[in-house]
């Protein structure tokens, strides 16, 4: 499976620009002056000493953004990480199980799936006087695992029918031991992958929230989400639109990440399901 | 929780003494000085006769809050079904005309389907702003009305409403068209790699033969993907709305938010599942007439 995967130009292409994007948020920080300090450069447009200019109480846009695309990627690692373990319980233990608890199983995902996300996320969001990224991230990871609980599922289902699967399980294998050892190997691919969307849609959601005020507080934490929300709230231009410089990076940035997960996730896609391929 | 909305009703003016009295008097009116088990049944005995508080908020000052979201959620249906609609058939027909492109051209429509349906959409939302309203002039940048322009049901109020729904309007249908032009070319070339065309083009049918029945299969899952595309706009609206000041349910909805007014923000998202829970039911049905399988489920 691996080495299908590795010969995916799709797949390849994806994980290279996630992995760059990953990697510019690791060092980026390390590199450039703090995203909260102000100075007296208020809105300027990008020059050598800021290089994508400054926002509204004089702050480096481009310390913002690598500090914003790093809190950003952590609050999506934890919904995302959340997310997922939900759904490899749900997801997983059902199909394998059968029965009354693939049902039940079953029809929960689907509940859970007919509710608006965002509508839920605002109103819940709206309940907490402070939030904190951490808080977040768990209202994200909490209301988000239906998709992911539902590729595991499809996925579990394929895998059971196999050959090795009934050999192990007349072998007299334990069922633990089954799913450790014979299923876990041949999903982890795939886990990785549908982790990583799951990752992407919380880093997406996040923005979106804190976007309109109801992230983790502005003026204390920086996420590609506050740094919208000041060009939204912006009290130095008579038209805080005219600020380019401010919020074309943040969005960019998540453009470009979520386009490569989604090339990532088809290609992986096209490995598993070979009829998808074409050239 | 936080805040209070006893204390956003109390005109800011008042003495500490009518300030005690009036919290009082308030919290009596609207029994809130009763136990807190008692005030959940009196929330769902309310509600089950339709009754979803009163509005603390300013402009809606002590109106009933289904009221006040009645007379908002036009607004929001207004952008959410045309859109809904639209970009189901447009993406749709790109997406079957992007499966048959070669070469250069088809990595080129693949690439840009991807970018507009993978694009946060409230970003895009702020560059349409930036580009067609802050810098070209040619549309209002927000709100649903012109400022001091008082509505009525005549042309040019309806120009005026045009010219502040297009923006909204464009960045949803331009997102929603992406997503589903994306999932369109990949079923339609799943299907045309399949046997039964592969079978027909051996027999010698023309292509655009084999085009149309390889995309009256390639469709059925969209159709499926009406729910979730249904329930997605919801929530995507909702925050454009609240990009563009466009007066619906999300615009309402983050006012309340902004003046503590719990029982707007329940009513709201309340009427927002209902909306989602009706859409979805409706979507159903369509689907049972169009594909003939799920209806032979009924009969028997």
């Amino acid at each position: 499976m691996f080495e299908l995967l590795i010969r995916s130009r799709k797949f390849l292409i994806g994980t290279a620009i996630v992995l760059a994007i990953i990697l510019f948020a690791i060092i980026g920080p390390a590199l450039t002056r703090d995203p909260l300090a102000y100075s007296s450069h208020y809105v300027e447009p990008p020059s050598n000493e800021f290089l994508l200019g400054t926002g509204n109480f004089g702050e480096d846009v481009l310390a913002q953004l690598c500090t914003g695309t790093r809190n950003s990627l952590m609050i999506g690692a934890i919904a995302g990480g959340l997310a997922m373990l939900i759904a490899v319980l749900v997801g997983g233990i059902g199909p394998y199980k059968g029965g009354l608890v693939d049902e039940i199983a079953n029809a929960f995902t689907n509940v859970v799936m007919v509710f608006p996300m965002l509508p839920l996320l605002i109103l819940l969001a709206a309940i907490f006087e402070t939030r904190s990224m951490f808080l977040l991230a768990l209202l994200i990871g909490l209301t988000s695992w239906p998709w992911a609980a539902r590729c595991i599922r499809s996925q579990v289902l394929t895998l059971k029918e196999r050959g090795f699967i009934d050999v192990a399980r007349m072998s007299g294998m334990k069922d633990r031991k089954i799913v450790v050892a014979e299923i876990m190997p041949n999903m982890l691919a795939y886990i990785i992958v549908v982790f990583v969307v799951s990752l992407s849609i919380a880093v997406l959601t996040e923005a979106g929230l804190s976007m309109i005020g109801l992230g983790p507080d502005p003026s204390t934490s920086v996420t590609l989400g506050s740094m919208l929300y000041w060009v939204m709230n912006s009290t130095q231009a008579a038209l805080p639109w005219d600020l380019w410089w401010c919020f074309i990076p943040p969005g960019l940035i998540l453009t470009i990440f979520l386009v490569a997960v989604f090339i990532m996730h088809n290609g992986m896609d096209e490995v598993f399901n070979p009829r998808l391929r074409r050239v | 929780m936080p805040g209070n909305p006893i204390d956003q009703m109390i005109p800011p003016g008042t003495t500490d003494v009518g300030r005690l009295r009036l919290k009082a008097e308030l919290a009596r009116y609207f029994g809130l000085d009763k136990s807190l088990g008692e005030q959940y049944i009196n929330f769902w005995s309310n509600l089950l006769r339709g009754d979803l508080g009163y509005a603390v908020m300013r402009r809606y000052s002590f109106m009933p809050v289904a009221n006040a979201i009645m007379s908002r959620l036009p607004y929001t249906l207004a952008l959410v079904i045309p859109v809904l609609f639209i970009g189901f058939f447009l993406g749709n027909w790109i997406g079957a005309r992007a499966a048959y492109a070669k070469g250069k051209k088809s990595d080129a429509i693949y690439f840009l389907s991807v970018i507009t349906s993978q694009m946060p959409f409230y970003w895009f939302a702020m560059v349409l702003l930036f580009l067609l309203a802050v810098n070209a002039r040619i549309l209002p940048t927000g709100g649903t009305f012109s400022p001091r322009f008082i509505p009525s049901f005549d042309v040019a109020s309806f120009l005026d409403a045009l010219s502040h729904y297009t923006l909204p309007f464009l960045t949803l249908l331009i997102i929603t068209t992406g997503g589903w032009a994306t999932g369109m070319r990949s079923m339609t070339l799943y299907e045309l790699d399949s046997g039964y065309i592969l079978y027909s083009r051996q027999l010698g049918f023309r292509n655009k033969k084999l085009g149309s029945y390889a995309e009256r299969n390639a469709i059925l899952p969209q159709f499926t993907g009406l729910n979730i595309n249904l329930n997605n706009l919801i929530g995507m609206t909702m925050i454009i709305e609240m990009v563009f000041a466009w007066d619906g349910i999300g615009m309402l909805t983050l006012d309340a938010i902004r003046s503590r007014d719990y029982f707007m923000m329940l009513g709201t998202f309340l009427v927002t599942m209902i909306v989602v829970i009706l859409g979805n039911f409706l979507v159903d049905v369509a689907y049972a007439f169009l594909d003939p399988r799920i209806r032979t489920g009924t009969s028997g």
